[in-house]
């Protein structure tokens, strides 16, 4: 289904770096993506919101440059980069010019290995970690979706990147020094190009930049219980924001395909069941979805829908049956528009450098290896409607975790649990 | 990369265009209405968004769930979008789905506008405008709009009341429908892996019914306030400001410009504003976007902040516009500013749904086609003088304000 065969390279120097490269040859741009397993996920109990901090630190000025200087140089180099905190990994990506790849390889080692974390910049770090906190107070959709995976994983696997007011405030810069100091290295790093790119050279370039940074022993993070199964949120909202979530298999399980399949019949597209009943039937929503979120070792399904107080019990029952009623039956229609729009979306994303660049580190760090879009493609077309029954029985919407935002709480009996 | 550029007329008016790139792996179609919120009359105020929802519900050969089932069936990615001025639908699908798109958007242009969709759509346009009550971004856009441009069409609201929702009739929304997509104020625009004789095959059979006629649209000038509103709303934890002053139209060639003033200015990064409100972490938003208009156009800057620290944030941003005014760019600023949009516009155009939206305005406000390699040579060219002279000619610091805040400000 490929015009151009897909081709990759990996290689893991001694230190431990991983290195992936995906040249696109049809391309002018170059993106690469950098994962260090120093998420959230591992931030010091007493330290929540370290790695959020962290991150903006970083950005502060690096390799003897402040932060002036480093921006500067980002772009000179035209280079559209961002930075963001999942929950095992921090990520830095950047998409640019081919030919501005290596001089932006060479700062992203001035960045990750030689940041500059002087005192003066540390108190604005932690001063925008605190507004981003209480940024989601006035974002309700959003709070929900991030209170919602806090609670639903076990702990502290889905903690809110931005940690707590508590924490937050007492954080000192040396505590910070120090969780660099032990998390981010070569150790469990991935580091994935794609696109415009010479890989021989790619290569020879990142061993002289990071060839001799020295390992780091990372600790394991401990996960521990979930979080409280219903909670409810005062807030004079306009709308009711009804976040549920429930288990599902993680991407490397044997029934990843036939899970992602499930959750695009019921929230793929349009004509899915859930944006079927509730919006087009019968008018209670705009926003109505559910996702497949995947940890590596830990999967959901989050749904989400926002209402107008009056409609909300309604909305909930109808959703919940829609969740449920998904495990008594999918028809063959349903199954192969779930396939194509599967499979075109991965041909699109095939086309961004940026997508395919997080898309094969992240699949290093799940699968520990590269799947390329053909082999997706195959698993797609693989999967049987016995398969994703078989997998709805052994995964059925239940067990949820709910987490509801507005001014009135919600009668949540129809979930019966 | 082999690119062509290629357009065609049909008998009725309908314009066709299309940027073909045979190394795409997927194709990209659209219909650019030029229409919008500035193009009601205030018993109408909504029906241009509306309608755009009501176009999904079906045509007199498919029902709603018929044209969700058919999207889904392609795998297409698509949507639509309303703006002020514009009312766009697209959708990108594998090379080998273009005709059924094509078809499909092509048939839903004469939506059927069944009663009982039209009353079922109501109940999510209002929820909708519930939704964007709990954005105070998106508030105090559409405040700041309204206050700036004041009785200007451009002050019109986009999704509208739920007053002017609630009692908006179906047959006006026909009406509405026949009047502005007409032919004349359509086009058909494709990117990426496209046949473009098929292209204008697909659409000679499925658009030449429509009936031709004039569709105008009043471009009075702009008088915009410059003045200063606070609202205040003590449910909001932080203050949200917005500011709009006067900036050059899509129709004008300084347009290169200001978008390079916007990005030295206000970008998200590496920016006056950045290095002057976000470094310090006197606000954690701060950032200037050029909007270009219909004959008319604004610099927009958002600022959130803690409320305490709202009057020294909207300090701070004007002494920043000032000083700016003054100095104008360094050559330093400058190089980057231009380095940094050329590398997202490429990449960008590198995937054919973006392409499709520069391609698609391009055509709609100047009737013509730029290649990306021609927009970056355009920005380019510009100077450091240039920039400045457009600062003082539109002056940045008059400007319109709006303040959403817990508590009063000073």
């Amino acid at each position: 289904m490929l015009a151009v065969p897909e081709q990759f390279f990996c290689h893991k120097l001694t230190n431990g770096l991983t290195v992936l490269a995906q040249p696109m040859p049809s391309v002018s741009s170059a993106a690469m993506s950098v994962m260090t397993p120093a998420g959230a996920s591992h931030d010091p109990a007493d330290q929540a919101g370290a790695a959020s901090v962290m991150i903006n630190w970083f950005l502060r000025g690096a390799g003897g440059r402040n932060t002036r200087q480093l921006h500067e140089a980002l772009d000179s180099l035209g280079c559209q980069h961002s930075e963001a905190v999942h929950s095992e990994h921090i990520m830095f990506a950047a998409a640019q010019l081919g030919r501005n790849l290596m001089p932006a390889l060479d700062l992203y080692a001035d960045i990750l290995r030689r940041p500059s974390l002087e005192d003066a910049s540390f108190e604005p770090c932690r001063a925008l970690t605190v507004q981003d906190l209480s940024s989601l107070e006035d974002e309700p959709a959003q709070k929900c979706t991030i209170l919602l995976r806090e609670n639903f994983y076990p702990w502290p696997l889905g903690r809110c990147v931005y940690g707590s007011q508590q924490t937050l405030s007492q954080m000192q810069a040396d505590q910070i020094r120090a969780h660099v100091e032990k998390n981010v290295g070569p150790v469990g790093t991935i580091l994935a190009s794609a696109g415009n790119l010479d890989w021989d050279k790619l290569l020879a370039r990142i061993e002289d930049l990071f060839g001799d940074w020295p390992a780091q022993s990372p600790p394991a993070v401990q996960a521990g219980p979930a979080g409280q199964k219903l909670t409810y949120i005062h807030k004079d909202s306009a709308q009711t924001h009804i976040g549920l979530a429930h288990p599902t298999v993680p991407i490397g399980h044997p029934q990843y395909y036939p899970a992602r399949m499930a959750c695009t019949v019921l929230s793929g597209g349009m004509a899915s069941r859930l944006f079927t009943e509730v919006r087009e039937k019968r008018g209670l929503v705009y926003h109505v979805s559910a996702r497949y979120h995947t940890l590596k070792d830990f999967a959901g399904i989050f749904t989400y829908a926002g209402t107008t107080p009056q409609k909300a019990k309604q909305t909930l029952e109808v959703t919940i049956e829609e969740l449920r009623r998904l495990g008594r039956g999918i028809s063959e229609q349903e199954l192969n528009r779930a396939k194509t729009q599967l499979k075109s979306a991965l041909v699109m994303q095939g086309e961004s450098t940026s997508a395919r660049a997080s898309s094969i580190a992240s699949d290093w760090h799940t699968l520990g290896r590269i799947r390329t879009l053909d082999e997706i493609s195959r698993s797609i077309d693989a999967v049987s409607i016995e398969q994703v029954m078989e997998h709805l029985h052994d995964w059925p919407a239940r067990n949820f975790t709910v987490l509801v935002i507005g001014p009135e709480s919600l009668d949540t009996r129809c979930i019966g649990e | 990369m082999a690119m062509e550029f290629l357009h065609t007329k049909l008998d009725n008016g309908l314009t066709i265009i299309a940027e073909s790139n045979s190394s795409s792996a997927s194709m990209a179609a659209g219909f650019f209405v030029r229409t919008g919120s500035r193009d009601e009359s205030k018993e109408l105020s909504g029906v241009s968004h509306f309608l755009e929802h009501m176009v999904f519900k079906g045509t007199d050969r498919r029902t709603a769930i018929d044209v969700n089932l058919e999207f889904d069936r392609m795998g297409a990615e698509y949507n639509a979008c309303t703006s002020e001025e514009n009312t766009v639908y697209y959708g990108a699908v594998l090379p080998e789905f273009q005709d059924p798109l094509v078809e499909l958007l092509a048939d839903l242009m004469r939506p059927a506008l069944r009663m009982e969709d039209f009353e079922m759509e109501r109940n999510v346009i209002l929820e909708e405008i519930a939704l964007y009550e709990d954005q105070p971004r998106f508030r105090v856009y559409e405040k700041l709009m309204q206050e700036h441009f004041g009785q200007h069409p451009l002050g019109n609201s986009i999704l509208g009341t739920n007053d002017s929702i609630s009692s908006l009739r179906r047959d006006d929304m026909h009406a509405y429908l026949r009047r502005r997509y007409c032919p004349s104020n359509v086009t058909a625009v494709g990117t990426g892996k496209i046949d473009f004789e098929r292209l204008v095959e697909t659409l000679r059979r499925t658009c030449s019914s429509w009936e031709p006629m004039p569709a105008d649209r009043a471009t009075p000038p702009a008088r915009p306030a410059m003045c200063r509103r606070t609202i205040i709303d003590p449910k909001l934890i932080r203050t949200h400001v917005g500011l709009m002053s006067s900036a050059p139209s899509n129709q004008d060639d300084s347009r290169y410009a200001a978008e390079l003033l916007a990005t030295i200015v206000g970008d998200d990064t590496g920016s006056r504003l950045f290095y002057a409100l976000i470094e310090p972490a006197v606000a954690d938003e701060a950032a200037m976007a050029y909007d270009p208009l219909d004959q008319a156009g604004g610099f927009l800057t958002f600022v959130s902040c803690d409320p305490q620290k709202a009057n020294e944030a909207i300090s701070v941003v004007k002494s920043e516009l000032t000083r700016f005014q003054r100095e104008g760019p360094s050559m330093q600023e400058l190089e980057s500013a231009k380095n940094k949009i050329a590398a997202g516009a490429t990449i960008k155009g590198e995937l054919p749904m973006e392409r499709l939206r520069a391609v698609g305005y391009e055509w709609v406000y100047l009737h013509r086609h730029m290649t990306l390699e021609e927009h970056i040579d355009r920005l380019f060219a510009v100077s450091g003088g240039q920039v400045l002279d457009l600062a003082r000619q539109y002056d940045l610091t008059t400007a319109t304000m709006l303040v959403l805040s817990p508590t009063e400000t000073a």
